[in-house]
């Protein structure tokens, strides 16, 4: 029945459309209907749209050269000059670039001329670090350090904390960024036996109220200001480290390296320090970033470093 | 009507397609599994477990290849050689060598999967494989040629039905692009890396002008000729423009084609040729409507139909997709609006609205119509094939909601400027402020698995049915794989 009825029902033409006449697989069959109009001159449109397009842009090869389209990109050539070229992706990333360049003039100009104290005293020019230097430290410098500064534990430093290893001065902080960190303590799993690692770590971990073997801290103070370890040969005699060398301020509950905050019971981080200790440190390496930022580039990211962790 | 069948499976043969559709749907479980566990690794990415061998890098090509070679694979093999034989009244030329498409082409698949788990990747979107199974696609895909034209050549109808058409393009199409997208040297006899013979802007054009057509082909076309002939097959209506047909069959074969380069805008690649690739994208929309029109106005006068058979609901959401997706396309080919979608969830959405939306539907709908064919049987339960369309339909609708919403989230953050011309996001803010999202599209991703669990407990009860019918009617058990 639905057969007979799709032989004389007609779609869309009002009546006296046939199939073609052939069957297949036994009811298949095809209408003849015409082309939908509105199929028709939507084809058309976007033929016509494609000619338009082609207008404006590159479009067509032709020998060894291309249709270059009406459309232009303005930029400023080597020497200076305003050029415009047909429209091609290269140039327009290069005029962009450029205007948006020219946009933050001013602001770098300003801050190129200004010291460190008076940029970060003004307060037009901190909206503006705090802005630029965002997107350059997420750039450059949140891989390691993570976003905001956060650090990770055994891994990068904190530096939105207020404990600078190189020191936290503006001066500091700029060379820290242009030549690049390289932190290093020797092996002492040689050096010492076990038992006299075992008292280092828990003169360490008493530095910073952290549960210890009161007797063995006793020990492995005498042993730290010893020849025999010389540990404060690095992190001096109080044991609060040098920013000159980036020794590590023992004192000041602050762990970058072994992470004693990690430890789920005392021994886990005395194990942490001990870890330390053993295996001494290889890998606090920064890369410097002079060549890869420009002048006032590190001079923004500078002073954004310096108020994450409120410098010195 | 038991006789009549039995009649046509002697006429008809029937083995290879029960095999092959079998397999359609085992790959599909497995696929939309591994699919399902990346988009949870993404997530949740503890899932990775640290193995490189779970890790998303290599699950991926696990998942692509798995839906799109073995699942649609396998069902474009069962429907065409079912199609081409019940349009051309005659048996497949060469059983023997059809038989050889089936067993090499599982092969491809597990030994691609092996590979990629295992670490070996030529790194070429949907043509990971090396070189050694490169060749033994080449190989079976000829012998699939050899076939499928050979059948079409013994037919005892005058003229080549439609569906045929699109299924001959689809097998030419994918043996030239396979062709030369694998031109490669390899590194020695005894190693499975090789070079390209391209480099560069080549390579990469030669890889997305496969890329592309890999979806213009495989993933349309074939899936049209499928379209052609289930939707007035099961509609019991004819087509509706044979005209429509023919011209949208040869505007959609040249203009495909041309339009890989827009995978390249904004790249190395030379900016004319990127003008072409969009602008033979626009020209693209209608020629794939067409398809879509034929479709649903063949459906149209059986809309009743709608209310009682999933089946019909699933040809008409398939059509419905495609229809969006094939506009969805152009849009994203310009180069502007590409600026914005390229490179996010956007394009992962796009391509999920047409696999999810427009090939599993459709081919939902062409396995469940001919599964009690092929088995002599009625399917084991319509009200598990209900429950499959809604898990899937809901399915999708999350899961391209999602890639929308975090795709144009990801484009405007990766572009957004404060007002000092400062980037205002950085990338890893961009990938923090999707997780809702990546949770969300796994979600879809359960819902659409869960329905492919329920088509294949439903298939296998109504195989299980069919060889029991069989069995009790003294007939010789059916092959049922």
């Amino acid at each position: 029945m639905a057969n007979e009825q799709a032989q004389t029902q007609t779609h869309g033409s009002g009546g006296g459309v046939q199939t073609t006449g052939h069957v297949w697989d036994g009811t298949l069959q095809e209408f003849n209907n015409p082309l939908p109009v509105w199929w028709t001159y939507g084809f058309y449109i976007t033929i016509l749209f494609a000619l338009v397009y082609w207008f404006f842009y590159p479009s067509w090869p032709v020998g060894t050269s291309f249709l270059k389209g009406v459309n232009t990109v303005t930029y400023v050539n080597q020497d200076g000059q305003e050029e415009s070229w047909h429209w091609n992706t290269r140039a327009k990333l290069l005029g962009e670039v450029q205007a948006a360049k020219a946009e933050q003039k001013p602001w770098f100009d300003k801050i190129a001329s200004l010291p460190y104290d008076k940029i970060a005293t003004d307060p037009e020019l901190n909206s503006f670090i705090q802005s630029a230097g965002k997107a350059l430290f997420a750039d450059n410098c949140a891989a390691c350090h993570q976003t905001g500064g956060a650090g990770k534990i055994g891994h990068y430093p904190n530096l939105a904390d207020d404990n600078w290893i190189y020191g936290g001065t503006f001066d500091k902080i700029r060379e820290t960024i242009l030549g690049g960190r390289h932190g290093y303590m020797p092996p002492y799993a040689e050096a010492l036996d076990k038992g006299q690692v075992d008292t280092l770590a828990n003169y360490v971990l008493s530095l910073s109220g952290e549960p210890h073997d009161a007797s063995k801290a006793a020990e492995g103070k005498s042993l730290f200001h010893s020849h025999a370890a010389a540990c404060y040969y690095c992190h001096g005699d109080n044991a609060q480290g040098r920013t000159d060398i980036g020794s590590a301020n023992l004192t000041d509950k602050v762990w970058v390296w072994a992470d004693v905050p990690g430890g789920q019971d005392a021994n886990a981080k005395l194990a942490a320090v001990r870890n330390l200790i053993n295996a001494g440190l290889n890998r606090g390496v920064m890369p410097a970033w002079e060549g890869r930022l420009s002048e006032e580039q590190v001079k923004v990211l500078t002073v954004y470093v310096h108020e994450l962790g409120g410098g010195k | 009507m038991a006789a009549s069948t039995t009649a046509q499976a002697e006429q008809y043969d029937f083995d290879i397609i029960k095999k092959f559709t079998v397999m359609a749907i085992v790959w599909a479980v497995v696929g939309m599994f591994v699919g399902v566990y990346i988009a949870s690794e993404l997530a949740w990415p503890f899932l990775n477990f640290d193995s490189p061998y779970l890790s998303f890098g290599r699950f991926r090509p696990v998942h692509t290849g798995a839906v799109i070679f073995g699942f649609g694979g396998s069902a474009l093999f069962a429907t065409s050689y079912y199609v081409v034989q019940r349009t051309c009244q005659t048996r497949l030329w060469a059983p023997g060598l059809a038989t050889f498409t089936f067993w090499g082409w599982q092969a491809i698949i597990v030994l691609a999967a092996l590979s990629y788990v295992t670490g070996y990747s030529q790194g070429r979107e949907y043509a990971e494989m090396e070189w050694p199974i490169d060749i033994l696609i080449e190989i079976v895909w000829v012998s699939y040629l050899a076939v499928f034209i050979g059948t079409l050549m013994n037919r005892k109808q005058p003229h080549i039905y439609v569906a045929n058409w699109f299924y001959l393009s689809f097998i030419l199409a994918t043996a030239l692009l396979h062709t030369f997208n694998n031109l490669a040297v390899p590194v020695g006899l005894f190693t499975l890396k090789s070079y390209s013979l391209f480099s560069g802007p080549q390579d990469a054009m030669t890889q997305w002008w496969y890329g592309h057509n890999a979806v213009g082909f495989f993933l349309t076309a074939a899936f049209l000729g499928m379209m052609y002939y289930f939707v007035p097959k099961h509609a019991g209506r004819p087509v509706y423009s044979y005209r429509l047909s023919i011209v949208h069959f040869w505007a959609l074969s040249f203009m495909y084609m041309w339009v890989g380069t827009h995978h390249l805008h904004w790249t190395a690649l030379p900016d004319w040729a990127s003008t072409l690739g969009a602008t033979f994208s626009i020209m693209l929309l209608l020629p794939s409507w067409g398809g879509m029109i034929n479709g649903i106005m063949t459906l149209s006068g059986a809309w009743d139909k709608l209310r009682t058979d999933p089946i019909m609901r699933f040809m008409i959401v398939a059509l419905s997709f495609y229809g969006m997706s094939t506009f969805e396309g152009p849009l994203m080919s310009l180069k502007d609006v590409n600026a914005l979608s390229h490179y996010t969830d956007w394009t992962v959405g796009h391509v999920h609205s047409g696999a999810l939306g427009w090939v599993a539907m459709i081919s939902f709908g062409s396995i469940y119509h001919m599964l009690p064919r092929l088995w002599n049987t009625q399917m084991y339960s319509t009200k598990l094939i209900n429950a499959h369309f809604w898990l899937a339909t809901i399915g999708v609708l999350l899961y391209i909601t999602a890639m929308w919403i975090s795709g144009i989230s990801q484009g405007l953050m990766w572009r957004a400027f404060d007002e000092f011309g400062n980037l205002q996001y950085s990338f890893v803010e961009s990938v923090a402020a999707m997780y809702p999202f990546y949770v969300m599209r796994a979600v879809g991703g359960m819902f659409f698995l869960a329905g492919m669990v329920l088509m294949a407990y439903n298939s296998y009860m109504t195989i299980r049915q069919g060889v029991r019918q069989a069995q009790a009617a003294g007939q010789p058990a059916a092959v049922a794989a």
